[in-house]
């Protein structure tokens, strides 16, 4: 039965059906084959339901929304500014910059995707322009994105929180070590690069003229107060930090900035309820899936085929990291989380892994697998928004995901990279 | 055959141990198998019902306050300090009440559903960063409650001010301070590391946490006589070992709290303290009166009459108006 | 998410003759509007709640299931949208790589399948709306029917597979490829693909 499903769901994917038939394909031969017909359909649809009803999901619309809104006013570029007039002038400084934004958005942004296009959408070509090759600019944007996923707030975190039962607060904090981790791995990387490319600098910023962007930056300074702030503050949940910010963009760009106009609001909230949808009803369609798995017990099957209850801490994590660094090669990270991180429970618990600790190392996977080919959701988006072809985009990417995968590797055996702030804070 | 069981806890918890004697049972005495399936594994609380009465579960658990959605009446066990706080008369009053084995059953068996036992899961406990002795001191504070309007308006009887929030944010939000309360059995408390996010656990016994089991009638109905004799011996069988279970389980959670947290303090509140927040229970029970569904009357008048009868079998004293009120569901 | 993706509304054609087209164009523009205000509203709903909490120390109850009420609308308005514009998510790197009249056949396929599936689900979901009637589920903070709030599921499902439906014909008819009945498929249009 499951290697109907799944060769199935492969082939339609590489044949090029809209990616929720092989999902609806997958949950579809599940149910005639285990009720004997299509008789039960009506459970698939309040499965796919059920996919989309989880309360924090609302995160997701809301944090897109912020970000679009902040992409075609000016507050994106005004943070962008602050972090070129500190480090322009450092050798691969304008690289560092890009990895640098990444880290700042993320603190705004839950989403790779909004980073690629709000902060590669303004630096790519100011990258060009000082000397980087394409190539190392595309895959530094979308693999740098990731460390939005990390930093918090995280769609990946809250559904795993959600699915898992963990809490988010201790996810949340916990993503920021590895986020940094990463930065500090780029900027090393990007150092290098630009020295070995000999890519030219820009002109120091005098501090007149870092005192002006940084104060032409003071208003969109606010949204990492908001959400940092509201969210450790006690002021509101993670899912009402991004609506926060949504009002927050509002504020900033249709009346302080004057950048937005009704029309376009008409415009940016119709584009975000698309991109939601297209993305909702795969997670939807998931949750079909993840349930004729479920029902059928199939994982308990394959997992008690591999022994991983014999593993040990260390083979559990890295089944786990490998189990979801290739499933999020494939599907939608989020569907993936969806999928697996409820048949993996039952050895997380009898293991006594941290949950947290896990949940890091998934997320990273998730974020890893945003610009993984052949699916990763960055990748299309840098073609969308680049209109750059797909092996153009994917070509520097290579250094960038063995990195990736080192700081997985080094998760494993120093939890501490991504515990050491949660217990500072909460042990 | 192999028979579908799901419910809205994991298995270590109240309704899985219940759920696990079961099995043990049915399998024991026939040569049927059961399959279990736990909290999430097939939707949440209202997916795995909807399931169960298309046939493809053949049983579910669900506690009254979710199947409050589809059947009005049972929202009753939402009325505070309607169920006794003594476990004799408790337990008597589960095994007789005439409105759990007369009056309900045609109302599940609209929906499709044949109820099969409605048992306790134990004391509901509130959780505060701040000490609570009187309804004054809830006041502003907010606590976390299930989405339920009985729920919401016995929270603001006492004084407090009762948020709905989803269970996943409800430990972050403590910790950061959105919201300062909530309230779930003891053995919940202590397996969701809730008292890791408070400080004081407050016993206003204003309800003990009730959950029922119920089978798809079609499926029950079209089994042969011995069968069904089969599954109701083993919710007998289940219920007493449920019973045995649970006595010394809360004193056992609460235990194992205080080994981990030995700052938090518990209160029993006394019978003089707890007056005032009983007092609230009159405004509870005609917004029941008014939201219970059609049977709503019959239902409350019967299940204090069976209180009554259960005070008297039980020789404790008559009931002090029974608490009620069905915590946010453990599986929420 | 750049301006420049902006779909104009006012430029949708149709793939329907005669007044089914003009109903269809109708539909096509409430979808667009049912998004933005979608959207909007969950904004607004969820900012009011935190509001309400910290001002008024009463939070809305009923917050939570109007947003889910709106993101039930979003997906499933959406996704209609969504097939008209050619805007659902798929892995065309391998498609892409076929020759144009291969290309031509797989699209076909493609769009019929998809849509027998999108009305094979619209037809469970209205079953399922019609069972959640009839078994009258309430929302329990709102106290509304449960199945209020998603009637739209059958419409989106349905609508999306005439979409797709009308693709397949315009496909059999047409030189071209076609995404959706007023998308092309090819490379300049990639945003069109995938986002
Ligand atoms: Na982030
Ligand atoms: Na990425």
């Amino acid at each position: 039965m499951i290697w109907a499903i799944f060769g199935t769901m492969v082939v339609l994917l590489l044949l090029g059906f809209p990616m929720m038939i092989p999902l609806v394909a997958g949950s579809l031969i599940g149910f005639v084959m285990l009720f004997g017909g299509i008789g039960q359909l009506d459970t698939m649809v309040q499965q796919i339901l059920g996919g989309i009803r989880p309360a924090s999901l609302i995160a997701v619309p809301m944090f897109i929304f912020a970000a679009d809104i902040m992409t075609r006013g000016q507050s994106a570029n005004r943070l962008i500014d602050v972090v070129m007039a500190f480090f322009g002038h450092v050798r691969g400084g304008l690289a560092i910059s890009t990895a640098g934004a990444c880290t700042m958005f993320g603190a705004v942004s839950g989403s790779t995707q909004a980073t690629v296009v709000a902060v590669g959408g303004p630096l790519r070509p100011r990258m060009l322009k000082a000397g980087y090759s394409d190539k190392f600019t595309l895959a530094l944007i979308i693999n740098a994105s990731d460390i939005a996923f990390l930093i918090p707030p995280s769609i990946g975190m809250i559904i795993y929180g959600v699915v898992s039962g963990t809490s988010i607060a201790e996810l949340f904090i916990a993503g920021i070590g590895p986020g940094l981790t990463i930065l500090l791995m780029f900027s090393i990387y990007s150092y290098f690069h630009a020295l070995r490319h000999d890519v030219p600098t820009e002109p120091r910023a005098s501090w007149a003229e870092r005192r002006r962007a940084l104060l032409r930056a003071l208003w969109p300074m606010g949204f990492p107060a908001i959400i940092i702030g509201g969210i450790y503050g006690g002021v509101f949940s993670p899912t009402e930090a991004a609506a926060a910010c949504v009002l927050y963009a509002l504020f900033l760009e249709m009346i302080v900035f004057r950048e937005m106009g009704f029309r376009q609001l008409y415009a940016t909230a119709k584009s975000t309820g698309l991109i939601t949808a297209v993305v909702f009803i795969l997670v939807g369609a998931g949750a079909a899936f993840s349930y004729v798995i479920s029902f059928a017990q199939i994982p308990q099957a394959i997992l008690a085929g591999i022994g991983i209850d014999e593993m040990g801490p260390y083979g559990v994590l890295f089944t786990i990291s490998i189990a979801f660094f290739i499933g999020c090669m494939f599907v939608d990270s989020i569907v993936v989380v969806l999928i697996l991180v409820p048949i993996f429970a039952p050895v997380v618990q009898a293991t006594g892994l941290d949950p947290v600790l896990v949940g890091t190392i998934i997320t990273l996977q998730m974020a890893i697998g945003s610009s993984t080919p052949p699916f990763g959701c960055d990748i299309f988006t840098a073609i969308a928004i680049f209109k750059r072809p797909y092996l153009e985009v994917i070509r520097g990417t290579p250094p960038f995901i063995v990195m990736l995968l080192g700081l997985t590797v080094a998760l494993i055996f120093f939890p501490q990279i991504a515990l050491f702030l949660r217990d500072l804070a909460f042990r | 055959d192999t028979w579908r069981y799901a419910f809205e806890e994991a298995l270590h918890e109240v309704q899985g141990q219940f759920a696990q004697k079961f099995k043990e049972e049915v399998e024991a005495n026939s040569d049927h198998t059961v399959q279990l399936f736990p909290f999430g594994t097939l939707g949440e609380s209202a997916d795995i019902m909807e399931q169960t009465q298309s046939g493809i579960l053949h049983f579910v658990n669900q506690s009254p306050g979710f199947t409050g959605a589809l059947i009005p009446e049972a929202q009753v066990f939402f009325v505070p300090y309607l169920l006794p706080q003594n476990q004799d008369q408790l337990v008597s009053f589960f095994r007789n009440s005439k409105a759990i084995h007369e009056l309900f059953p045609p109302l599940y068996e609209q929906q499709g559903l044949e109820l099969l036992t409605m048992y306790p899961e134990g004391e509901v406990m509130l959780t505060t960063k701040a000490p609570v002795a009187s309804p004054e001191d809830l006041n502003e504070v907010k606590v976390r409650v299930m989405t339920n309007p009985l729920l919401v308006s016995a929270y603001q009887a006492f004084g407090a001010t009762p948020t709905p929030l989803p269970w996943g944010e409800t430990y972050g939000a403590l910790q950061t301070g959105i919201i300062q309360g909530q309230e779930n059995p003891a053995f919940f408390i202590e397996s969701t590391k809730m008292y890791e996010v408070t400080d004081h656990i407050t016993r206003l016994g204003h309800n003990n946490f009730t959950t029922a089991l119920m089978a798809n009638k079609d499926f029950f109905d079209g089994l042969p006589e011995e069968d069904q004799q089969v599954i109701r011996d083993a919710v007998d069988a289940a219920f007493d070992y449920i019973i045995d279970y649970q006595t010394g389980l809360s004193d056992e959670s609460l235990a194992k709290i205080e080994e981990a947290k030995p700052s938090i303090t518990i209160t029993e509140l006394t019978e003089e303290q707890r007056q005032p927040f009983m007092a609230t229970a009159e405004a509870v029970e005609q917004e029941f009166l008014k939201i219970g569904g059609p049977q709503a009357e019959a239902i409350l008048e019967q299940m204090k009459a069976d209180l009554a009868a259960a005070a008297e079998a039980a020789g404790g004293p008559v009931a002090d108006e029974t608490p009620t009120e069905e915590a946010e569901a453990p599986a929420d | 998410m750049l301006e420049g993706d902006d779909i104009d509304d006012s430029q949708y054609v149709s793939g329907l003759p005669g007044p089914l087209g003009v109903l269809d164009a109708v539909i096509a523009r409430l979808e667009a509007v049912l998004l933005a205000i979608g959207v909007m509203l969950m904004a607004a709903n969820t900012v009011a709640n935190v509001v309400g909490r910290y001002v008024l120390g009463r939070s809305i109850y009923f917050s939570e299931e109007l947003n889910q009420a709106l993101i039930i609308l979003i997906t499933f308005a959406g996704i209609s949208y969504a097939a008209r514009h050619g805007r659902h998510i798929r892995m065309s790197a391998f498609f892409d790589a076929l020759p144009f009249r291969l290309r031509k056949v797989m699209m076909i396929v493609i769009t019929v399948v998809t849509a027998a599936g999108m009305f094979l689900l619209a037809w469970y979901s209205f079953d399922y709306v019609l069972t959640q009637a009839s078994r009258g589920r309430q929302l329990p903070a709102l106290q509304i029917p449960q199945w209020w709030i998603i009637v739209w599921v059958p419409l989106g499902f349905f609508l999306t597979g005439v979409q797709y439906a009308l693709t397949a014909v315009k496909n059999v008819i047409d030189k071209d490829i076609w995404l959706s009945t007023n998308t092309l498929e090819g490379y300049d249009d990639s945003r069109e693909e995938e986002v």
